[in-house]
């Protein structure tokens, strides 16, 4: 019985084209009982490998194939754990040397680590190959001979491949007559790269993009056949009739290999106690702390919960993670870093006790199974979210030195060909022109939600291309089989993975392109499932806002905020909810959040935790919102679906809406334990598992019918369960970022110049564009002052004027302005200011012409030599000037005179000079507007709609304030500029405009028909006359659209934040 | 001295039109581009107002009612420029051909006969419209003026002397041409006509704009001059001669040809000049295809009622007589399909060759000595089967391409840097490995078919030019396949047999080899494309 014992997937980087995953099935498909898996350089497929062959009960063996100094790879199988030990060290030996991608091993390393390892003698890259290809017989025997040295005679397999090819049965009769002659055992593969044959095409694409030429000109770079595939062990039989000892040695070499991922020996490290106690003792010193400061003494629930935990966390040694995990957050804290904990931490009381989340889970009586089970027999996850940016990079450094090189690394991220980038590869691979290229790539994104006509044909030919023709058609082919291929590896933004021993024994460890960083190369998913703790540290720019704005009011205001110790229920900010003003709050800014929100009406924190995780894709499919909705308005009646669930469901009205809600249904109705609960919590989280929810639904219903749930409540209760398959929030994580929400409502609230100067200098961020969030403070009474050379610096600053804070808009904005560039000018600027325009073009000469000119344009240099002001075409005029300078001999002189003035001479009472006044004529309101878009993003002025007011009130459009006061159902026409355009895959087609005038902004709902009907127009057209029936229900305010028509009032540039 | 000058706005689709004139009511579209994408590259006001745009794919355009869509064809464009030169040199010889759709005629002295200058250009307006292109027409003392008044003014302008610059004060600056660059400055400065930019303080300007900004400000103000650049008639080596007997025969033909060749080339002589190519047109008389034998319910198509050929030459050439064996071999190799009425032959120029011999150079044969050789070969062989052998860079066996035969240039003395592209090491490959191979293998071709019987996968017996034979071994298969994204894809299984042919084959029939002798070693294969099996060749 034949077993394939070389095989590539597609994490060989291009140079194989089948998933792991592929692979497998096809084995068990042909009958195989194993079979081995040997990427180049690395194993970074075998995870994905091993747990598909572990579900459909085949042995997956590892090893890779490792490139030579000279060119050539070892075929390297793993026998024993020292052996993948082994594997793991020379390869990040290799790869930690090497440039990303490169590497080699000498043969001094391979007999370092040779150990457990058995040596194949390789298909036509192998060493044999090479040995015969350079010297004949001798040198093959010699090469052969030398592999035994370094492996030992047993270890060594003379490989056979047979491909049809004349070549390599030349290299077979060499190969068949060395073995003879050194008493070695043959051995029969196919040197798989893909799993069928027709992947034969994806294989030579990718050879195409290895080697940057095309399918026209890679000529025999390319495979000879489509023989690399997998083979049946018949047809393996047949094609090694002749020698049936080679099929028979895959056999007896795959019952050698014992060693699995399942051994793969990791540890967690363990935390350095200071005085050398366990450290379940130091852990519950600082848990007991924390619990005083948090609950105080006697808190007798608290207690229980937090000795019930530490006990399981003792039991299950996970002590050294956490105490792990307080580490690096005491770190944050005491360089005043915000740091708080999310994800299914926030049910442990111990978390919260020891700082690491903010959520009370005793109060909240949050289910701590959900974060750990001894069942489950997996490691907690704790993520960590902190400010993006320097800070989050402070906290992992902090990492990489506490525990070694070769102790943490960041886990990889996979990345996938998608559509766009398979589209582009794939199309220079078939020589397409730039122009094609172009528009076949742009074809591929499209909108989230599709309708029936929405198909790929239909955006073919709408774009001038023939789905007929051969070439478009085998474009169209091969993009749907590259989808999900690996393309390289990169690096997971926040996912780290820290070890007991070295890190390089149990995963191979390769250089980031970052420098300094050292990655797994396994994704987070795979170190997850082969039982590697990760801590996640993930940048979020909320948070980012949070400390800066903190900062910021420490700095300006004077007066120091806690985040921990905000008012609990300020009314302002519950007032500001419930009316949906939310624009630049966390989690609740979205059109849909605010459609809501007025009908949620939010008192209290609860209401806010509830918000945030209504609004996501399982609540939505699952009809979920209006009934909650409903019974919160009185308009519909509590029910429980049965009186069992009671207790789980009472605060969120008998409708589930969190994850541990529905778990908890899953054990009271239907029996099913904290580790069965967690299973089906897994089954939710995969989109594709549709049988595992099966196998879960009878499960639930066998456990419901022995609880005596009847066949209706049975069916309720099925159906909420199976639509959180599509995403639901867990609780504890909607209270993580409930407390963010309602922090960035309370900051905004009251100290809104802050909040607006820190968000400004967060972006991107968020929901929506600068230019709305600054129309929105100034709406709300900031004013916001535009970029000026003489005092704006980089970031968004506040100044202080007679009537209060308001904010002076910083250089970031200036689009093209270079940022080295703004900060030599703000530093000169701090040196002594500008007397003109030459002045500063001769302090700052690395400025271009073209950041002078947009500074020009903008009006950032109307006040550079005065305070009276020239215009912005007076400034213009100047820079033509000061761009045409004269040779750097000259410019000196003009320089040091200016270097020679006193700098009592400075600008104080200057008046303009005639030379900076200009023969122009100043800029119209218009072209203002037009220039402060194309240089800024934004204007502070007058909005573009509130310009054309009076003509707008004679064609009957009303303004969006305007709205609240008009009855349900009236027919009305709105206007605005477009700020976001979204199709959510769960609105059936509907499309969602948001309108922005000078007075607030309205929407307009999209039918399909409609949308289908003004395509070109909603999607092109930035300012939109939208009419149709208004829709006033509980203070939600939206406009049916009937007709659309587009709005040519200005030409500036605005943009909009869409979502297709 | 006064110039008119003559605009026709839109032009690419003045000249489609043009050609289509019942499409002037219509709303049209331009497209052009490479396929399969083509953009809008014109559109005439209708289109635009019914929603066209600019760079619009034709996909989109085509979801527009009521909008006639066009490809862009040059050869239209060159018409309608062409014509517009004809209106020029209607009226006067002093023409200046300034742009495919502007022409500017200086108009001094025709009052006499046409009387004032507006009853010129009026006529001139008349005539354009006769030959279907809509203009805009502007008269003015200075030719600048005139050039930019007809671009930016509809209809008829006359500038008086002395008004230039007031009568031009109207005119957006983009209509003066400027740089893309100066013309985004201007637009920043918010300068948009040419009064705003006469106004602009000339020396301050020319601080900013330069020397460019100098010259636009004279043009905006109509103080820029210059004379008139009359357009040179294109000189063309052509000849043509029409035959007042259909001439069917190579020979009289061959007469005829080589009395144009004479002239031909003595006019390419008298310039110092030589042809690199020459274009031969033969006007034919109406005739029908000939293979129109076969039974068929269609009507009689006409052959087409002209014949065209290209002679092209590796070395441009002047020498008459050469040049007519060439035509009269390649006239051989395809002749017309009916007589000939009418010939035209045409040299396209080229400066002659200069080659300096060494006396230490081996000699080599005299490249037109050669070219012949090689026409004569051609024309026996056929010409896709003349020139030297190319390996393509291909694992389809036996692929090879023909290269035309070139005389050595001096640069393929010079040794060449080691190149590293794949052709050039499989070439290097390739010789090594004919350096070792011990057996040398006639491939046949064309590829010969045979009839294959298999035993247990094995060919066991083969059928193949009339002979059988058993096959005593066979040793394959070995497989290629490729070129999957081409519509002409292969595989294929190679075998290579010994055959042993049964000798009572020849013995029947003598036009069959001897068959023994034909035994031997051959590489067969099987296409599975084609599903036939072929014999490839055979080793010595």
């Amino acid at each position: 019985m034949y077993t394939e014992l070389h095989a590539r997937s597609a994490f060989s980087f291009l140079e194989g084209a089948s998933l792991p995953e592929e692979l497998a099935s096809v084995c068990k498909e042909y009958g195989m009982a194993s079979m081995a898996l040997l990427d180049r350089d690395g194993v970074y497929g075998a995870p994905r490998f091993y747990l598909a062959a572990k579900k459909i009960e085949i042995a997956a063996h590892i090893g890779a194939e490792v490139t030579s100094a000279e060119g050539w790879r070892y075929p390297l199988l793993v026998e024993s754990r020292e052996g993948y030990r082994n594997l793991c060290r020379l390869i990040t030996k290799m790869k930690l040397r090497a440039p990303k991608g490169k590497g080699n091993v000498s043969g001094a390393e391979v007999a370092e680590y040779a150990a457990g390892l058995v040596c194949l003698t390789g298909g036509e890259e192998g060493p044999l190959a090479h040995a015969l290809a350079e010297g004949g017989i001798e040198s093959g025997t010699e090469c052969v001979r030398e592999l035994c040295e370094l492996f030992g005679k047993q270890n060594v397999y003379v490989e056979l491949q047979r491909h049809f090819l004349r070549e390599e049965e030349t290299r077979n009769h060499a190969a068949i007559e060395i073995a003879e002659k050194l008493g070695l055992p043959l051995l029969a593969t196919n040197g798989v790269r893909h799993a069928l044959p027709e992947r034969r095409e994806v294989l030579d694409v990718f050879t195409c993009i290895r080697h940057h030429r095309t399918l026209a000109t890679a000529g025999r770079l390319l495979a000879r056949n489509s023989e690399l595939h997998m083979k049946t062990p018949a047809e393996m039989a047949k094609l090694f009739s002749d020698l049936p000892e080679a099929i028979a040695n895959t056999q007896l070499l795959a019952s050698r290999l014992q060693f699995t991922l399942k051994d793969l020996g990791y540890e967690f490290p363990k935390y350095p106690v200071p005085d050398g106690k366990p450290q379940i003792h130091f852990l519950r010193q600082r848990a007991y702390e924390g619990m005083i400061s948090r609950y105080g003494p006697n808190d007798e629930r608290a207690r229980l919960q937090i000795e019930r935990e530490l006990n399981l966390i003792e039991k299950l040694r996970l002590e050294g993670y956490f105490l792990i995990v307080w580490d690096i957050v005491r770190f944050c804290r005491e360089r005043g870093i915000l740091v708080q904990g999310r994800g299914s931490a926030a049910n442990s009381a111990v978390c919260y006790a020891l700082g690491i989340t903010a959520v009370d889970s005793v109060k909240m009586g949050l289910l701590f199974e959900r974060f750990l089970s001894e069942e489950r027999g997996e490691w907690p996850d704790i993520d960590l979210d902190l400010p993006s940016g320097d800070q989050r990079e402070l906290a992992i450094q902090y990492v990489y030195e506490r525990y070694g090189k070769l102790g943490a690394a960041m886990t990889a991220n996979v990345i996938t060909y998608r559509g766009r980038s398979a589209a582009r590869e794939i199309g220079k691979a078939l020589s397409f022109n730039p122009e094609t290229l172009n528009r076949l790539t742009s074809l591929v994104g499209a909108w989230e939600y599709k309708d029936a006509n929405d198909t790929l044909a239909r955006q073919f030919r709408d774009a001038g291309f023939d789905m007929h023709h051969p070439q478009i058609r085998k474009f169209f082919e091969l993009c749907l089989q590259f989808q999900d291929l690996p393309r390289h590896l990169g690096q997971h933004s926040g996912g780290l993975v820290v070890c007991q021993g070295q890190l390089d024994s149990i995963v191979p460890l390769e250089q980031a392109t970052m420098p300094g960083r050292v990655v797994v190369q396994w994704d987070k998913d795979d170190c997850a499932d082969m039982g590697i703790v990760k801590v996640d540290l993930l940048g979020l720019g909320m948070m980012a806002v949070l400390e800066d704005c903190l900062q910021i009011i420490s700095k300006d205001y004077g007066e120091e905020i806690d985040l921990g110790h905000l008012p609990a229920d300020d009314p302002v900010v519950y007032s500001t909810l419930q009316k949906a003003d939310t624009i630049g709050m966390f989690q609740v800014e979205s059109h849909a959040q605010m459609a809501c929100l007025p009908r949620l009406w939010p008192e209290c924190f609860y209401d806010i935790v509830v918000q945030v995780a209504i609004i996501r894709p399982g609540p939505i499919v699952g009809k979920m919102v209006n009934p909650y909705l409903k019974r919160r308005q009185g308009r519909e009646v509590v029910d429980f679906l049965h009186p069992s669930l009671k207790p789980v469901l009472e605060r969120t009205l008998g409708v589930p809406l969190f994850q541990e809600q529905l778990l908890r249904m899953a054990m009271i109705a239907a029996g099913f334990t904290g580790g069965e609960a967690e299973e089906l919590r897994r089954a939710l989280g995969f989109k594709r598992s549709e049988k595992r929810m099966k196998e879960i639904e009878v499960k639930l219903r066998c456990g419901m019918d022995k609880n005596g749930i009847t066949s209706e409540a049975q069916e309720k209760i099925v159906q909420s369960i199976t639509s959180f398959a599509l995403y639901g929030f867990p609780e504890s994580h909607a209270a993580s970022f409930a407390l963010l929400a309602y922090a960035s409502a309370y900051l905004k609230c009251h100290y809104l110049a802050a909040f607006t100067a820190a968000i400004l200098n967060n972006q991107p961020m968020g929901f929506y564009q600068p230019d709305t969030l600054v129309r929105d403070a100034q709406r709300h009474g900031l004013k916001v002052k535009p970029i000026d050379v003489t005092c704006s610096d980089w970031l968004c600053q506040l100044e202080k004027d007679s009537q209060g804070f308001c904010v002076r808009l910083g250089l970031r904005y200036v689009k093209s302005l270079r940022g080295d560039v703004a900060l030599e000018l703000v530093a000169q600027r701090a040196m002594r200011p500008f007397l003109s325009i030459d002045d500063l073009k001769f302090r700052v000469p690395m400025i271009q012409k073209s950041e002078l000119t947009t500074l020009a344009e903008i009006g950032a240099l109307n006040f550079i030599g005065g305070k009276q002001g020239v215009h912005r075409r007076d400034a213009l005029w100047q820079i033509e000037r000061a761009a045409r300078r004269p040779g750097p001999l000259l410019e000196v002189v003009e320089g040091a005179e200016e270097e020679l003035k006193p700098a009592s001479m400075e600008v104080e009472a200057a008046p303009i000079s005639p030379a900076m006044q200009s023969p122009l004529a100043a800029m119209t309101g218009e072209e203002r507007l037009v220039a402060d878009f194309r240089g800024t993003g934004m204007t502070v002025g007058l909005h573009p709609m509130g310009h054309h007011r009076v003509e707008m009130k004679r064609r009957d459009v009303r303004s969006a304030s305007e709205l609240f006061n008009l009855p349900d159902g009236m027919r009305v026409r709105i206007a605005g500029g477009v700020i976001t355009r979204q199709r959510p895959g769960t609105a059936k087609g509907f499309v969602f405009l948001s309108l922005e005038d000078e007075t607030g902004i309205s929407n307009a709902i999209i039918t399909p028909q409609l949308f289908e009907k003004y395509h070109v127009v909603i999607v092109h057209q930035q300012f939109l006359l939208v009419e149709g029936r208004l829709q006033n229900q509980d203070g939600v305010i939206s406009v049916k659209a009937e007709t659309i028509q587009p709005l040519h009032i200005t030409r500036a540039e605005t943009t909009s934040h869409d979502f297709h | 001295m006064a110039f008119a000058s003559i605009y026709v706005p839109n032009f690419l689709v003045q000249a489609a039109v043009r050609a289509e004139p019942q499409l002037r009511a219509r709303a049209v579209v331009l497209v052009d581009g490479t396929p399969p994408i083509w953009n809008v590259v014109a559109a005439n006001e209708a289109a635009l107002q019914a929603g066209i745009e600019l760079g619009m794919a034709k996909s989109q355009a085509a979801q527009f009612c009521n909008v006639e869509i066009r490809h862009r064809s040059r050869l239209q464009e060159k018409s309608a420029h062409a014509a517009l030169l004809d209106l020029g040199a209607s009226v006067s010889p002093r023409v200046e051909d300034t742009a495919p759709d502007t022409i500017i005629i200086d108009i001094a002295g025709l009052s006499s006969l046409f009387g004032s200058e507006e009853n010129i250009a009026r006529q001139l307006m008349q005539r354009a419209s006769d030959l279907g292109l809509i203009t805009h027409i502007a008269v003015s003392s200075n030719l600048e003026v005139a050039l930019h008044a007809a671009r930016g003014f509809a209809g008829i302008t006359l500038i008086a002397s002395g008004e230039e610059a007031k009568r031009l004060g109207g005119l957006p600056v983009r209509a003066l041409l400027p740089s893309t660059e100066i013309l985004e400055t201007l637009e920043r400065w918010g300068v948009r006509n040419c009064a705003a930019l006469a106004a602009l303080p000339l020396l301050q300007l020319s601080e900013r704009l330069g020397q460019e900004g100098v010259r636009l400000h004279e043009l905006a103000r109509g103080a820029s001059l210059r004379s008139i650049v009359l357009a040179e008639p294109g000189v063309r080596f052509e000849e043509e001669m029409a035959l007042d007997f259909a001439v069917a025969e190579l020979e009289p033909l061959a007469f005829l040809l080589g009395r144009l060749l004479d002239q031909l080339c003595a006019r390419l002589e008298a310039r110092a000049l030589a042809a690199c190519a020459i274009r031969l047109r033969f006007d034919l008389e109406n005739s029908f295809e000939k293979d129109f034998q076969v039974l068929d319910d269609k009507p009689p198509r006409l052959a087409a009622k002209t014949y065209e050929k290209v002679l092209g030459l590796p070395v441009p050439m002047r020498n008459s007589k050469m040049l007519l064996k060439l035509l009269r071999l390649q006239l051989q190799a395809d002749p017309p399909h009916a007589s000939i009425v009418k010939i035209v032959l045409c040299a396209e120029p080229s400066r002659p060759r200069a080659a300096q011999g060494g006396l230490f150079l081996p000699s080599c044969p005299d490249p037109e000595k050669l070219e012949l050789t090689i026409s004569r070969l051609a024309n026996l062989v056929g010409t896709s089967n003349i020139g030297s052998p190319e390996l393509i860079d291909t694992h389809r066996p036996g692929e090879f391409r023909m290269k035309r035969f070139a005389p050595a240039s001096d640069e393929s003395q010079i040794p060449q840097k080691n190149g590293s592209t794949a052709t050039a090491q499989a070439r290097q490959e390739d010789t090594s490995a004919s350096r070792r191979a011990a057996t040398a293998f006639r491939i046949f071709r064309p590829e010969v078919q045979a009839k294959v019987e298999l035993q247990d996968g094995y060919p066991a017996r083969i059928y193949f030019r009339g002979m059988r034979g058993n096959i005593v071994a066979a040793s394959g298969p070995w497989r290629t396949s490729g070129d999957w994204w081409r519509e002409d894809a292969w595989q294929q299984d190679e075998w290579e047999v010994d055959i042993r042919f049964d000798a009572s084959a020849s013995s029947r029939n003598e036009r069959i080899p001897n068959s023994r002798a034909q035994d031997g070693l051959y590489r067969i294969y099987y296409d599975s494309i084609r599903t036939a099996w072929f014999a490839r060749g055979r080793y010595d």
